[in-house]
């Protein structure tokens, strides 16, 4: 039998690379670390997209201000990497998982955030309402990637602790039965 | 908008020592109690021509770090990281192969300082 491998998104290992303001925490996200560990999954991390791409010093963004060819390409690069991860691991008989970051412009899972029309001085009122369902960015190119290789579509769950209605107790229900098995 | 809490120190870290076997250093476990992010790098068993494009951004993102004035150390090994890190001009970062818990803990105790 196979290993469980996930795939996290690289800031659940590591909140330093996170937009400033947006760490919840000094390093590691706990409650998702001991969850998957508690259930026997081995840990892969994922890279930035935005770190590498607009550094430490950038700006909260949504979505359409990543959605250009140059970052898509940038997060094409990056799919391509972890799609080899992920190839060698299944073609091992292994069970992968993804784990990304709701809210994210590249990392949602199922939700994303949009709004078409920001753009200029980085000023918006608290509580803009650009949460959106839909997928970030990095997460479409990788289960792209996949596809066009032929590597079966990986489960997946975005992790909401920067969500405004963020309940960690239905999250870790929720994370549970999605570790448990399809 | 919560207060940022990033502690400003990334230990890159060995697959092992991040999942490690039964009876194992678990460097993970360690750095986390103490605050340290964590880049994880890729199996040692992976094919160059996997491991390198991993490595790759492994390598952006310390240059990232280090150009912010980030601690960044490396928790164990990995023979491309450092052809990575060299690739891109970034200097070696301050690395340990501990064997117990405690080394690891007297390692971070003094870089976490910085």
């Amino acid at each position: 039998m196979g290993r469980r491998v996930a795939f996290v998104a690289h800031c659940l290992l590591n909140q330093n690379a996170k937009v400033i303001g947006g760490a919840l925490c000094p390093g590691v996200y706990s409650p998702l670390v001991e969850r998957l560990r508690a259930a026997g999954w081995e840990l892969e991390q994922m890279p930035c997209p935005e770190l590498a791409f607009t550094g430490l010093n950038r700006f909260w963004a949504v979505r359409e201000q990543y959605d250009t060819r140059a970052y898509r390409e940038h997060c094409r690069t990056i799919a391509r990497a972890v799609a080899g991860a992920v190839a060698i691991r299944t073609a091992a008989g292994d069970e992968v998982v993804v784990v990304g970051l709701e809210g994210s412009p590249s990392m949602g899972v199922r939700i994303t955030s949009s709004d078409p029309e920001r753009a200029g001085r980085p000023e918006w009122p608290d509580g803009a309402g650009e949460l959106t369902p839909g997928r970030g960015i990095l997460v479409e190119e990788l289960l792209d990637e996949l596809r066009e290789r032929g590597v079966a579509t990986p489960r997946a769950i975005g992790i909401g602790h920067q969500l405004p209605d963020h309940d960690p107790d239905s999250e870790r229900e929720e994370l549970d039965v999605f570790l448990a098995g399809p | 908008m919560t207060t940022d809490q990033r502690s400003r120190r990334v230990a890159v870290v060995e697959h092992r020592l991040v999942n490690p076997p039964a009876g194992g250093l678990d460097a993970l476990a360690e750095l986390e109690r103490r605050g340290w992010g964590v880049v994880a790098l890729p199996p040692a068993g992976y094919p160059a021509a996997v491991a390198r494009p991993l490595l790759a951004q492994v390598a952006t993102h310390v240059e990232e770090f280090v150009r912010h004035g980030y601690v960044v150390i490396v928790v164990g090994r990995h023979p491309g990281l450092r052809p990575a890190l060299a690739r891109l001009g970034v200097p070696d970062p301050e690395a340990i192969a501990p064997r117990t818990s405690a080394e690891l803990g007297a390692f971070l105790d003094v870089r976490g300082q910085r």
